[in-house]
């Protein structure tokens, strides 16, 4: 294959451009995660939401901690563990935990972008607050107060 | 890149994956520089005798080996548990080896995908794909990243993994 040699001129870059290229390309992935960072275990309220029905999901008496994991997902565990022992001190709410291979469905559904996501559903199954990424056991308190309160 | 097994009740230290990401971050930023100042000559023996796509292409068969042959086999994690490990406190918790498992078969995907490009002759190619195995080995060596808590999910939503059993986990 022939090429026009400006075309490779332009790829053979100098020393200088080369590692500014590279700081750039550093820095730019240090952004990303940091943002990325910010945003784990954010907490986003949701109004409006219609009630939902899962077959073969029970729900909690007052209130649900829906995980959506997967099995190569790690902070889905640590999540499963924060949610398991809200569940196990605060009374009637359950944590119900699905496996998006197992139910990609539902993860459509619900417009789940990454694993761990964890939604709170209130007594009647309507999505009230929804946390993407690794939970805050002090976030998901607060949140899940909030929904008891209603 | 998927395991049908469950969660191993042995797990490994969750450390090792990380130090291994870093390795490769680094290595990954050496085939960019290397890519960038050679360019994409125009012969096909030109291109494959590069610095670049040589180490490349080394990275790719270490990817392969981490995907293939298990997180656990990979070269990088026996250099942590032989060289680094012992100079270490016990870690706190242990870890499932599939996720950096998933992560390592992501990066042979897009590593393969970089030599290919490059074989064909297409500029940037290999630079492409070798930035984007950097973002994604950087973030997990810095930050913790997990590939596959977003990739695994887009492949089971179309489909191409899971859907094992119509019970909820």
């Amino acid at each position: 294959m022939t090429r026009p040699a400006e075309l490779t001129t332009f790829l053979d870059m100098d020393a200088v451009t080369v590692a500014i290229a590279l700081a750039g390309l550093v820095l730019a992935a240090t952004l990303l995660g940091v943002l990325h960072r910010v945003s784990q275990g954010r907490a986003r309220t949701v109004a409006g939401s219609p009630v939902v029905r899962l077959d073969g999901v029970v729900l909690g008496d007052r209130a649900t901690l829906l995980q959506f994991s997967s099995e190569v997902c790690t902070p889905c565990r640590a999540t499963a563990r924060v949610l398991d022992d809200l569940a196990a001190r605060v009374e009637a709410v359950a944590h119900v935990e699905l496996d998006v291979a197992r139910r990609p469905e539902l993860a459509s559904r619900f417009h789940v972008l990454q694993t761990p996501t964890t939604l709170i559903l209130d007594a009647d199954g309507a999505v009230r607050s929804r946390m993407g990424g690794a939970v805050r056991r002090d976030v998901v308190l607060a949140e899940l107060e909030r929904v008891l309160a209603a | 890149m998927t395991t049908d097994s469950p969660a191993p009740a042995t797990g490994i230290d969750p450390r090792g994956p990380r130090f291994g990401a870093g390795v490769t971050a680094v290595l990954l930023l050496v085939v960019i520089g290397l890519g960038l100042v050679g360019g994409t000559p125009a012969t096909l023996l030109d291109r494959v005798g590069q610095p670049a796509f040589l180490l490349l292409a080394a990275l790719t068969l270490v990817f392969a080996w981490g995907a293939f042959a298990g997180i656990r086999r990979h070269p990088y994690g026996v250099l942590f548990r032989v060289v680094v490990r012992p100079r270490l406190a016990p870690p706190s918790e242990l870890e499932d080896p599939a996720p950096p498992t998933f992560a390592q078969g992501v990066g042979f995907v897009v590593a393969l995908a970089g030599v290919v490009l490059h074989l064909l002759g297409v500029p940037f190619g290999l630079v492409g794909a070798a930035a984007a195995a950097f973002v994604a080995a950087f973030l997990n060596a810095v930050f913790a990243y997990c590939l596959g808590c977003q990739i695994y999910l887009v492949l089971a939503r179309v489909g191409l993994v899971g859907k094992r059993g119509a019970a909820a986990a």
